[in-house]
């Protein structure tokens, strides 16, 4: 349904994004994992047409967007970043005016404001100033703003960000019914791990501009199919416990955690023995230790040695 | 365009206070500086000489035939005392066939009453030369009959009526302060465009059915009314309610105003297409308003700049062209025909300026 091909983007001297392939079926639900600065907006703003690539070519079944974007305007909702709406009008005046740049009109578009409100759980503010709303509010009429006009294909770009977790809830679970229930076509941005694998059947991980992992959830963990984690909670930091560890060569992986260190070990190794020696020669208290199977976080880091969040 | 266009009116009635700020602090501007009320007379302390004493009366009654000036009888102490501590600008002192100025510092008024006293005086001085050769009170009356009479009248015409108008200081003020006041309604008023591009409703719209150019017209038309409204309120405001000169067409000076909004309107365009950003807009808005206010005349008639390079700059500035046919249709009773020049400049430079600024825009999108 919508193919990018060796898609590009540059500003000025600097590469956005690089030489980007991805597609979507339709009724899929795709994840675009990254961290913050990864390229994820640029991306999806070619796809939607918004920014012109400097290469590269996206496809709607088969025709190009960059030659007629409006092969793809039609049938697209767009959910930015942002909260793109007015917030000094109501809810219901806000969908009335994008109801309305859509062709809606009469009973048509008031009835179709309702259901949209129904779908986002704010039947009962529609009269209330957007300024009013909490954040996860605004959250939510920004989403329904993207589904008034019942979009084929819907584009989300960090939707949960800055919402409290009833909010986020709230909205992870209304786009799963929109995929599920209505079938429609998801293209999910995000950094936050969590939500992509509660969300998307696949899953792209970009960075640095480029799509460098790709894949189901499974498919993606199985990267560190053969490796295992271990957690370490320490009392305090340790900074040559660290050290130690790096130095130890069947260890793969050695990361700063908030409360302690990470450790990415080939599967069964058996290290535990041999750390806890570390440990107790340098007086390390150590709190507490989990071994656990690789999410994709741990391969997030794998694949660029950062963090989603960094 | 239509929804775009009625959007930004539903915008401002849930936020109307900027428009009100604006036009409250026009009003108030344009009765400081031009008076609300009829201009009076200056007034003029006189002290007249002992050798005038016996004709006091008439030559106060000559003096206060002049249109601006109005000459109290005070003595000569308490003229002196009041010029000395600043209370007044100047005072007269009238002897039979000279006068003198009683002067602590250089006021603008002066050269007019100079101007004024030296011709009564000439005039006067000739009658009572020839009145005391001849029988005086004869003559005297033979010179005002042929005054009311007159023998030959001469009126003088200059082609297409393009005489300079006369200078006004209400009407200076009214048209200066209001053509630099709506600067700021209608750039602010476009400055949701700026705002949009940030919250992103901009991009919102330009993904819907709706053309850029419906995008673009929409908020422009929405700032060109809210400009022609608030300066056709307020000439409507001091034409009727304050009694200024506007002259007998209003048609004409609203045709004025049409094609001031339309560059005005442009301009804020090209402000729009250089700015960067909000913040950067709300920093220029100001600097561009002020300085083509000043470039224009809005705060003082060109007629007393003499610098060429300041007078070649408000050749491609809006509000010169605003200003002269503005004065042109109140003080010179020209039509919108005899200010065609005027505005078809002021037209030409809203297509300039508009080519400019949203291609500059298109560019940074």
């Amino acid at each position: 349904m919508l193919e990018t091909t060796e898609l590009k983007k540059t500003f000025k001297n600097k590469v956005a994004v690089d030489n980007v392939n991805l597609y979507l079926e339709k009724g899929e639900s795709v994840g675009l994992l990254g961290p913050n600065g990864a390229g994820k907006s640029t991306t999806i703003s070619m796809i939607s047409s918004l920014i012109k690539p400097t290469s590269g070519e996206v496809l709607w079944h088969g025709k190009s967007v960059v030659k007629n974007p409006n092969i793809i305007r039609d049938v697209l909702g767009v959910v930015p970043q942002e909260i793109a709406i007015y917030e000094e009008l109501t809810a219901y005046e806000n969908l009335q005016f994008f109801g309305r740049i859509y062709g809606l009109k009469g009973k048509a578009l008031e009835q179709k404001i309702d259901e949209t409100l129904k779908i986002v759980g704010l039947e009962d503010r529609k009269k209330d100033l957007v300024k009013t709303f909490s954040g996860g509010m605004k959250r939510r009429i920004n989403i329904a703003v993207a589904l008034l006009h019942e979009p084929e294909f819907i584009i989300m770009d960090e939707p949960t960000v800055g919402i409290d977790p009833q909010s986020r809830n709230y909205i992870l679970e209304m786009v799963r019914k929109l995929n599920e229930e209505k079938g429609m076509t998801v293209l999910y941005t995000s950094h936050y791990m969590e939500e992509v694998e509660r969300l998307c059947d696949r899953i792209y991980i970009m960075d640095h501009g480029k799509i460098i992992a790709t894949g189901t959830k499974e498919e993606l963990t199985s990267i560190l199919s053969s490796e295992e984690k271990i957690v370490i909670e320490l009392d305090r930091p340790y900074p040559n416990f660290v050290e130690k560890l790096e130095q130890n060569e069947k260890i793969l992986q050695v990361s700063v955690s908030e409360k302690g260190i990470d450790l990415i070990v080939p599967k069964n190794s058996q290290l535990l023995g041999e750390i806890f020696h570390i440990a107790e020669k340098l007086d390390v208290q150590i709190v507490h230790v989990n071994v656990q199977v690789p999410t994709l976080e741990d391969v997030f880091l794998h694949l660029t040695g950062r963090n989603l969040r960094d | 365009m239509k929804n775009i266009f009625l959007l930004q009116w539903k915008r401002f009635r849930r936020e109307p206070v900027l428009f009100f700020s604006i036009f409250g602090l026009t009003v108030l501007f344009v009765g400081l500086f031009g008076g609300f009320s009829q201009v009076d007379k200056v007034e003029v302390p006189t002290y007249f000489d002992p050798s005038v004493e016996g004709e006091k009366d008439v030559w106060l009654e000559r003096l206060n035939e002049a249109d601006t000036f109005e000459f109290i009888e005070k003595n000569q102490d308490s003229i002196i005392k009041d010029v000395a501590l600043g209370y007044v600008n100047y005072g007269l002192e009238v002897s039979d066939d000279n006068y003198t100025l009683i002067v602590a510092a250089e006021h603008q008024e002066l050269v007019l009453l100079d101007q004024f006293l030296k011709q009564m005086f000439t005039e006067e001085v000739r009658i009572n030369t020839i009145a005391s050769q001849i029988d005086n009170t004869e003559f005297r009356n033979d010179v005002l009959t042929a005054l009311n009479e007159p023998p030959l009248t001469v009126e003088k015409t200059t082609m297409n009526n393009e005489s300079r108008p006369s200078y006004d200081a209400r009407l200076q003020a009214l048209f200066g302060m209001t053509l630099f006041f709506a600067i700021y309604t209608v750039f602010y008023s476009l400055m949701n465009v700026a705002r949009e591009k940030r919250t992103g409703t901009w991009n919102r719209i330009i993904l819907s059915p709706v053309k850029k150019w419906q995008m673009y017209f929409g908020n422009m038309a929405y700032a060109f009314i809210i400009g022609f409204v608030q300066i056709s309120l307020i000439f409507l405001l001091f034409k009727y309610m304050f009694n200024f000169p506007l002259g007998d067409s209003m048609i004409d000076i609203l045709i004025t105003v049409l094609c001031y909004c339309f560059a005005i309107v442009a301009l804020g365009m090209l402000v729009l297409g250089l700015s960067k950003t909000v913040e950067h807009l709300s920093a220029l808005v100001p600097i561009v308003a002020v300085s083509f206010a000043m470039l224009g005349g809005a705060f003082w008639p060109l007629e007393i700049v003499s610098n060429n390079i300041l007078l070649m700059i408000s050749k491609v500035i809006p509000v010169t062209y605003g200003m002269e046919a503005l004065t042109n249709i109140a003080l010179g009773g020209q039509n919108f025909i005899d200010v065609s020049s005027s505005l078809a400049l002021l037209i030409l430079l809203g297509v300039l300026f508009m080519g400019i600024g949203i291609n500059l825009m298109e560019r940074r999108a």
